[in-house]
């Protein structure tokens, strides 16, 4: 299809560089189609989830088991005024939501689906991917602080600490995995796994235990969710948004809850591999809605942990961990790899 | 005028524009994210000169830890709003000073420009495996300064932990 697609545009006189724009929109525009719809059969799921574990049916009244409860959330949402607070800081409370969502949406730029199924393959794909990632604090900084308010602000101060604090094993456990293949780029860290004939998860548990509860804590989820606990903080930093920029930062909660599920399964889980009786995408799909699943799992069975607990926990438990598991890895690719 | 000059052009107006504002920004909390936004800036360029690598380590160390540390310090602190510290007072000294600074780093980059042998013509091939290249380099002509770089930073977080650390009893 994308030759036909480049013969066509041949056919008209295009020239390579404008026929390279148009190739960027096009995928740019499946990615956002793809977030948008994912999030909207995401926020179904979740309920609907969260209902089975709290033993009550969730949404049941729109359509087949109640699917279409979130579309119509939706509509409600982009209808709804666009209220900004009279004391907020304008420019930064309009910006932030877009800065959040541009964070969400850029890390979709390397993650490989199938072989062929990606945007674009970096050779720099974790560090782009940690980069990219990185604009989410601050977002959220400039949510909190714009909004004016002492609530927002202290869910946003917690926000950065949680975040730039796990941020540290995150990368320990991520370099790991990079080192064992040997390159930075996703495309060939599934290669790699594919090549040695054992998924990561295999070799490196511990790397995985550390990746798994950083990212938790990164995508500011139940049991880690501080920086918007409602019983203390209304709702952190995102306490002054309705309507459809409030939506936007729970566009993009589901989207990097998806990106998350990608990076697990291709960082330690085989990404598309797996036995032939299923297409690789499908083994992808698999892995990817599993964790998102257990996510979900997680957040609806553990209670809300203490900020204080939270930070111990990261720079006592994790990072000597991660340090460990780093040094172990490099030790042994160095003697026998 | 190709479109990589273009383009070249205007990241420099947005991060000397960015750098600007983070000068004569009011608000403190302003100036920081002016900052976040010229170690951006500064990124593209990188970026535009095939250095993926060093760009997204830009991004990653300046934008997401640096902005926000410094951000996070500023929600700490009192009196972040209104105008900055030392601004109603006005001595030759304070107008001498920057103006004096920028005019030796002017100079300074001239001087590089010109002497220090950094006018030359870029390389016909660019290395593809930017992270394989930098790394082999790290650890093999520049592991002195490379070791000596993590010192300092050690030394300084020891330092920062006595600060912050309670006398016991």
């Amino acid at each position: 299809m994308a030759q036909a697609l480049n013969d066509l545009f041949a056919a008209w006189g295009l020239s390579g560089g404008f026929v390279n724009v148009i190739w960027a929109l096009v995928k740019a525009l499946l990615v956002l189609g793809f977030i948008l719809l994912n999030a909207l059969l995401l926020i179904w799921a979740e309920r609907k989830v969260a209902g089975h574990i709290q033993q009550r049916p969730g949404p049941n009244r729109l359509g087949p088991f109640g699917l279409f409860q979130t579309f119509a959330d939706a509509l409600k949402l982009l209808f709804k005024e666009d209220v900004i607070p009279a004391a907020a800081d304008r420019v930064l409370f309009v910006l932030a939501p877009i800065v959040t969502f541009a964070s969400g949406v850029l890390v979709y730029v390397v993650i490989p689906w199938t072989p062929d199924i990606v945007v674009r393959d970096l050779n720099i794909g974790l560090i782009y991917v940690a980069a990219a990632s990185s604009f989410m604090v601050i977002s959220f900084l400039m949510a909190g602080w714009s909004s004016n308010n002492k609530w927002s602000l202290l869910g946003a101060m917690r926000s950065a600490a949680q975040l730039v604090s796990y941020e540290v094993p995150l990368a320990l456990a991520v370099v790991s995995t990079a080192i064992l293949a040997g390159s930075l780029s996703l495309y060939d860290i599934v290669q790699a796994q594919a090549e040695w004939g054992v998924w990561f998860i295999v070799l490196q548990p511990v790397g995985w235990l550390v990746f798994l509860i950083a990212t938790l804590v990164e995508l500011n989820r139940g049991p880690f969710d501080m920086p918007e606990s409602e019983s203390e903080l209304v709702a952190g930093f995102n306490t002054e948004y309705s309507g459809m920029r409030w939506a936007i930062f729970f566009l993009t909660e589901y989207a990097s809850l998806t990106a998350a599920g990608a990076l697990n399964a291709i960082l330690f889980w085989g990404g598309w591999l797996g036995p032939s009786f299923l297409p690789p995408a499908a083994w992808m799909l698999i892995k990817v809605y599993g964790f998102v699943f257990f996510a979900m799992w997680i957040r609806w069975t553990f209670p809300r942990i203490r900020v204080d607990h939270l930070m111990g926990m990261g720079w006592k438990v994790l990072i000597p961990a991660g340090v460990v598991q780093l040094l172990a890895t490099s030790a042994i690719v160095l003697i026998w790899g | 005028m190709t479109v990589s000059d273009v383009l070249f052009l205007a990241i420099c107006l947005i991060t000397l524009v960015a750098a600007w504002r983070v000068v004569v920004s009011a608000k403190v909390m302003h100036a920081a994210l002016w900052l976040g936004l010229t170690f951006f800036g500064v990124a593209a360029v990188f970026l535009m000169l095939s250095a993926d690598f060093v760009a997204a380590a830009q991004v990653l160390v300046y934008v997401g830890a640096i902005t926000v540390l410094l951000i996070f310090g500023i929600m700490l602190s009192e009196g972040t709003e209104g105008t900055p510290r030392g601004s109603e007072r006005s001595s030759l000294g304070r107008k001498v000073a920057p103006v004096g600074a920028a005019a030796g780093f002017a100079a300074l980059m001239v001087y590089l420009y010109h002497q220090a042998g950094l006018r030359q013509p870029p390389p016909a091939e660019v290395a593809t495996d930017t992270p394989r290249a930098i790394g082999t380099l790290l650890f093999s002509d520049f592991v002195i300064p490379f070791e000596v770089a993590s010192l300092v930073l050690l030394v300084g977080m020891v330092g920062a932990i006595v600060l912050a650390m309670r006398e016991e009893g």
